[in-house]
């Protein structure tokens, strides 16, 4: 019962945040589309399906590109695409980095160490370069999403776990953890009870900004023409696509700017649920928003 | 804020600075006029070693006016096309072999210098071919290690002893693209290390001379010489019009687009897309034709997939001949190139005046009564020579046309030589004859799995291999077929150590590039020649798809023994190559490399079109042979 | 003493192992590659037309082996590596052979540091700036701002650098459309040749610093926003501490922390170039020397420019945390 009231008045109270709303405006929009790719009449990585550069009519709601394929079914399957890889980056980058995080910084001494430069060794190759190579070792081992997602998970749990470190660190003097150590409780259920509730927090604002920082990678890698098939739509395809067979000078203007206003659109959202949540969990942060502070 | 306004004020004095080093943002500095400068793209940019010009040491992206204005060939392709043949640049005649081809004698043209006043002499020649032959290193150093004696009885003349009979060893020496070119004996003989040189600034046999480059390679500067006369150039044709000529790479298609709309650019060679944008946004800009199909067909050079002959199912003739009949070539044509490019069912077969007279037209017979035994006692002719007229039919009602259907010629040089008819029932019969099965629409291999095609190909969307294929991949799908893409950076690797299914082009290893103006094929069919294949992970000596046949290798070695002026028996050879290709259909070539060009007329004009057709219109763009139309264009004064 | 004992030593152990870890996958890594230097240069040869008579072929790929040095075991060739990284010289590079990479890397690593290190730097301090202001006080103006920037952000970098090259190169011609110098200039140390320099960077430079600013901005005012709430700013306030005074020298001087840090990775971020700016601008960094490195598996180059730039990276952070005790007091006292 009190869980069921705690998530309503939790849901009450984000609504009051405008952009939240807006966010989950956004994203309900875009989980629409999702569903929608299921429902597409058009095979996506097809091509010359329909009439080629024909701008947004009824029809085509979208407009059609120069290679005969809607823009509006190629969208669904890109956003679909595109989150896929999001979610599966910020999903096991989030595992390492919470694991880790709290090894280093519960543990401390040796293991301590060894893990920071694990993580700082990560942090100090210059990761596009990385990844261009990566994606042409491994061919078509990247062409699966998961496995690039797994990838770009590789080179973002570092920071992260840093952070985690710190705030592990900060906690372990704190006097509720010592009352606990010295219980006796098992270490694994002070790290359940009572690290994981201040930890968390931090784990979810920074699982959305990981997925923001995934999309973007994944649109730069296919900018390059590595990584994905580039039949296969994504919002990075979709972008390289179009620029490559000139839709701005064409005058195809809507098949350019389809994945532009879309990656905007999608950012924002993200960005603002994660700034309203963080807002939201952290007390001192919410009494600014109503104006305690200046 | 303090520190704001300090910020806009700084930035206010900068902006004034800036106008004082040039009020528009010109591309040539002063003293320099436009009007007498041409401005080519720099393909290949950048230059991977600015600063050096020893190409004889290596890859130097010669295409930067290197190849074009600082060697000079012996022999050399003709840029007009119509007329055709080849010219014979540094060389004053033909090649002149003894009986059984173990001597080589080249009579040398007088008159010619190098730019710092020293005569171009047989010294040079003997000189370039000894140091290749005995420096490691240096590119053709293997080819000349066939040369037993090299000297020179007189100034003018050479003399090439060999070790053993080769009829073709002047083709070194020959420029299609590349070529051994002499070296200025008079600098490099004092150089100790040739392989290091730098050959900075280079002295050039050609009619220009180097001005300056890009410390980071991404153009170079040429200004013509004032002893024009002395080169080859001037001999033959006549003084090239620009004062000076500018090879500049803008960078991604939009940057060059909107150099050319600032008039800083005179000439672009890119995709279809990008020709028919400038066309429509420019007032000053044409292309090869006024109207569709606007593009010049000519190029020496084939584009279409091509099989792994090591690897079921592609290893079987009626597989292959199934894949060829599943495409609808004119849809293809129309939904890559909107159309514009010409198609042609051979390897080697380019689209060109000469080869249609020496290989298509008495091909056309041979091919109409090409029979395909499809199964069941049934027979089949796949030859469609209507297919160009089709693709005239769409043409003329989408766009303005200026093509005469009855000029079958016309037609034919065009839009292509005619393709394999569009018969996906034929395939289908041809497939189920070797066991293939169709369920629910899926094509299903023999063994019960499902037939899946994974095609190689490089990463770079604006090559016109990989547009190509795009479109082949969707036929190949709507048949009912899956395909994927294996893309990657390496492909040029793998593909040489065979590890693929299908190629998105069979023209690599010369297999599809011809010299285009004089009929011999020896390179073309000498890369399938069954010593150079190698198993799958070895890199091949010769054709990366691996196919081979005892009757080429017949042919093979009888050009071999074939004098290059016999054109004749040439000829019969080749064509006799031709016919086991395409009977064998090794590959399935489809169209001849599309050359979209565009030409800004704002300060040049006389670019070649099919009324003054004079070369072909990559001549301008990356061609060595562009020191000999350069006395053609016409400046147009404007300031 | 114990400063050093405690956090000096074992900071610089840190470094070295980090170094070294970094550098052996530095050393593996192209060798991982699927493109072979040796083939890759038998086939630019077909390529371009140069005939290589398919007998000499073997001979040629011996050759290019032995000339690459590219013999020899593995063990062999990471020993010889590190000798060469100690005596500074990374050999010659291999798709250009035979200039040594030393000679590419100084050609384009100039270009690069001034370019990336003016905008990393000048971007850093107005994002600072203005993120501080826009966090601490919320104005209504001010959310525009920050609406604004958060559109900018996620619009793809590609994107961003066409729009300015559209709007300042062809709309109104004001700056050049590429290039590190304009044509037929030379580089000499006068004051045309540095003001065309200037002229050169511009766009490139404005790309940068918009999307930089754009990045830091937002990291900037999240963690004042986190500041400002804490006790001893409120405490200020209630002491009626100047505002001005609040902003600069509590909230932002706080806030600085993190961000050092942010800086120190971006600066040994430098030494890989911004690809992507410089093929667009044709700007001669080494970022798409790097990239072309790696397309045609040059593993000398590659391991030389790769070699600078995590000995930068960690050679920054290192200074970085060796200067942090001097900013925060916290760690000081650890």
């Amino acid at each position: 019962m009190k869980k069921v009231n705690t998530v309503k008045s939790l849901i009450y109270d984000l609504f009051k945040d405008y952009r939240f709303v807006i966010a989950f405006l956004i994203i309900c929009i875009f989980i629409l589309l999702v569903i929608l790719s299921f429902f597409s009449p058009y095979n996506p990585q097809r091509m010359y399906q329909v009439p080629s550069g024909l701008p947004p009519s009824f029809k085509y709601p979208l407009g059609t590109n120069w290679l005969g394929q809607d823009v509006f079914w190629q969208l669904t399957f890109a956003i679909k695409n595109s989150l896929i890889i999001a979610l599966v980056t910020a999903f096991f980058s989030r595992i390492i980095a919470v694991i880790v995080g709290i090894l280093a910084g519960y543990k401390g001494g040796t293991t301590d160490r060894v893990i920071t430069t694990i993580g700082d060794t990560t942090m100090v190759l210059p990761f596009l370069i990385i990844l261009i190579a990566i994606s042409m070792i491994l061919k078509d081992w990247t062409n699966n999403f998961f496995n690039l997602g797994i990838l770009l998970a590789f080179f973002s749990w570092a920071w992260d776990a840093r952070v985690i470190r710190s705030q592990v660190l900060s906690l372990r003097e704190r006097e509720f953890i010592k009352v606990a150590v010295l219980s006796g409780m098992p270490t694994i259920r002070i790290v359940r009870k009572q690290l994981l509730p201040h930890v968390l927090p931090i784990v979810f604002t920074t699982f959305i900004n990981n997925m923001s920082w995934a999309i973007g990678m994944e649109i730069t890698l296919a900018y390059l023409g590595l990584g994905i098939d580039p039949t296969v739509p994504t919002i990075g395809t979709m972008l390289q696509t179009a620029i490559y067979r000139q839709a701005l000078f064409m005058g195809l203007w809507w098949w350019l700017l389809t994945p532009i206003v879309t990656a905007i659109l999608l950012f924002v959202a993200l960005y603002w649920i994660s700034v309203s949540l963080s807002e939201y969990l952290d007390p001192r942060a919410r009494f600014q928003r109503i104006g305690f502070g200046k | 804020m303090q520190p704001l306004k300090k910020v806009l004020l700084i930035l206010a004095i900068l902006l004034v600075l800036f106008s004082l080093t040039g009020i528009t943002a010109q591309v040539l500095p002063q003293g320099i006029p436009r009007d007498k400068t041409l401005i080519l793209p720099f393909l290949f940019a950048p230059l991977p070693v600015p600063g050096n010009w020893n190409l004889w040491a290596g890859w130097r992206a010669q295409n930067c006016g290197l190849h074009q204005f600082v060697t000079e060939p012996l022999w050399t392709l003709n840029p007009d096309v119509v007329k055709g043949g080849i010219i014979n640049a540094l060389a004053s005649e033909g090649p002149i072999y003894n009986k059984d081809f173990t001597r080589l004698v080249i009579k040398l043209r007088k008159g010619i210098y190098w730019s710092d006043g020293v005569e171009f002499t047989a010294d040079d020649v003997v000189f370039t071919i000894q140091t290749v032959k005995n420096t490691e290193g240096l590119d053709y150093h293997g080819a000349m290690q066939d040369v037993k004696k090299v000297y020179a009885p007189d100034k003018y003349t050479v003399v090439i002893d060999l070790n053993k009979p080769n009829a073709r060893f002047h083709t070194f020496f020959l420029e299609r693209w590349g070529a051994l070119r002499p070296m200025p004996k008079h600098i490099f003989s004092k150089v100790k290390d040739i392989l290091t040189y730098d050959f900075n600034p280079p002295v050039s046999l050609g009619p220009y001379v180097y001005v300056s480059h890009d410390p980071a390679g991404y153009w170079v500067l040429w200004k013509k010489r004032t002893d024009w006369q002395r080169t080859v150039t001037g001999q033959l044709f006549g003084e090239p019009k620009p004062e000076y000529v500018l090879f500049i790479n803008y960078g991604p298609p939009e940057k060059q687009n909107m150099a050319m709309l600032r008039h800083e650019l005179d000439a672009i060679q890119g995709t279809a897309e990008q020709m028919l944008t400038m066309l429509k946004m420019s007032n000053t800009t044409r292309s090869y034709r006024d109207t569709w199909p606007y593009i010049d067909p000519r190029d020496i050079s084939t584009r279409g997939p091509a099989f792994n002959h090591l690897v079921f199912p592609y290893n079987n003739k009626d597989v292959r001949w199934a894949l060829a009949l599943s495409i609808d070539i004119v849809e293809l044509a129309i939904s890559t190139y909107n159309g514009m490019v010409a198609m042609t069912p051979g390897l080697p077969l380019v689209v060109g005046k000469n080869f249609y007279d020496w290989y298509f037209k008495p091909l056309e017979p041979w091919l109409k009564n090409l029979t395909l035994d499809i199964g069941g006692g049934e027979k089949f002719k796949p030859w469609d020579p209507d297919a160009p007229w089709r693709l005239l039919d769409w043409a003329k009602k989408n766009y303005k046309v200026d093509i005469d259907p009855k000029n079958k010629e016309e037609v034919q040089l065009t839009l292509g030589y005619g393709w394999w008819k569009y018969a996906p029932d034929v395939a289908e019969k041809l497939l189920v004859k070797n066991g293939f099965k169709k369920i629910g629409g899926k094509w299903y291999l023999p063994d019960g799995k499902p037939w899946k095609i994974t095609i190689l190909r490089g990463p770079d969307p604006t090559d016109m291999a990989n547009i190509v294929i795009l479109g082949v991949a969707e036929q190949w799908k709507k048949f009912g077929i899956d395909v994927v893409f294996n893309v990657s950076a390496a492909a040029a690797t793998l593909a040489l150590n065979g590890q693929f299914e299908v190629l998105n082009t069979g023209h690599g290893g010369f297999a599809g590039e011809p010299w285009g103006l004089h009929p011999d094929l020896y390179l073309c069919f000498n890369a399938m020649n069954s010593k150079f294949v190698r198993p799958i992970g070895e890199p091949t000596l010769g054709w990366a798809c691996r196919w081979s046949d005892p009757r080429m290798d017949k042919i093979i070695s009888e050009l071999e023994k074939t004098r290059w002026s016999d054109l004749t028996a040439i000829k019969k050879l080749g064509l006799e190559g031709l016919k086991i290709q395409i009977e064998e259909m090794v590959a399935i070539p489809c169209f001849n490399c599309p050359i979209a060009i565009v030409f800004d007329e704002y300060y040049w004009i006389n670019w070649p079109s099919p009324k003054n057709d004079y070369a072909r219109s990559d001549n301008f763009t990356t061609w060595p042979q562009l020191k000999y139309i350069l006395h053609q264009i016409k400046p147009t004064g404007r300031k | 003493m114990s400063f050093i004992k405690r956090y000096l030593i074992p900071r610089l152990i840190q470094y070295v192992i980090v170094t070294f870890l970094g550098l052996t996958a530095i050393f593996i890594f192209p060798r991982l590659l699927p493109v072979d230097p040796v083939k890759q240069q038998l086939t630019q040869y077909q390529t371009f037309g140069v005939y290589v008579s398919p007998e000499q072929q073997e001979e040629i790929i011996k050759t290019l082996k032995q000339l690459y040095g590219l013999e020899g075991t593995l063990w062999d060739q990471y020993i010889m590596f590190w000798k060469r990284f100690f005596s500074g010289n990374f050999g010659p590079s291999l798709s250009r052979f035979p200039t040594p990479v030393n000679q590419l890397i100084a050609m384009a690593l100039p270009w690069t540091l001034g370019l990336l290190s003016v905008t990393t730097f000048l971007s850093w301090i107005i994002a600072v700036i203005a993120g501080g202001i826009v966090g601490y006080f919320r104005k209504k103006w001010m959310e525009a701002i920050d609406i604004l920037i958060m559109i900018i952000r996620p619009i793809p970098y590609y994107i961003t650098a066409l729009i300015f090259l559209i709007l300042f190169s062809y709309i109104f011609p004001i700056f050049p459309l590429g290039g590190g110098i304009g044509v037929g200039r030379t580089l000499s140390f006068n004051l045309q040749t540095i003001l065309n320099i200037i002229k050169h960077a511009t766009l490139p430079a404005l790309t940068l610093l918009v999307v930089g600013i754009a990045w830091q901005f937002q990291s900037m005012k999240l963690i004042v926003q986190s500041i400002q709430t804490e006790d001893h700013v409120i405490y200020a306030k209630t002491a009626g501490v100047d505002e001005k005074n609040i902003v600069f020298s509590h909230i932002i001087k706080n806030a600085m922390l993190p961000m050092i840090t942010q800086l120190g990775l971006q600066f040994g971020g430098i030494f890989s170039g911004a690809l992507i700016t410089e093929m667009v601008f044709t700007y001669p960094g080494i970022g798409q020397i790097l990239y072309d490195a790696i397309m045609r598996a040059d593993y000398n180059l590659i391991m030389g420019i790769m070699c600078i730039s995590v000995v930068a990276v960690t050679t920054s952070v290192l200074f970085l945390d060796l200067i942090y005790p001097f900013f925060d007091p916290r760690v000081r006292y650890r």
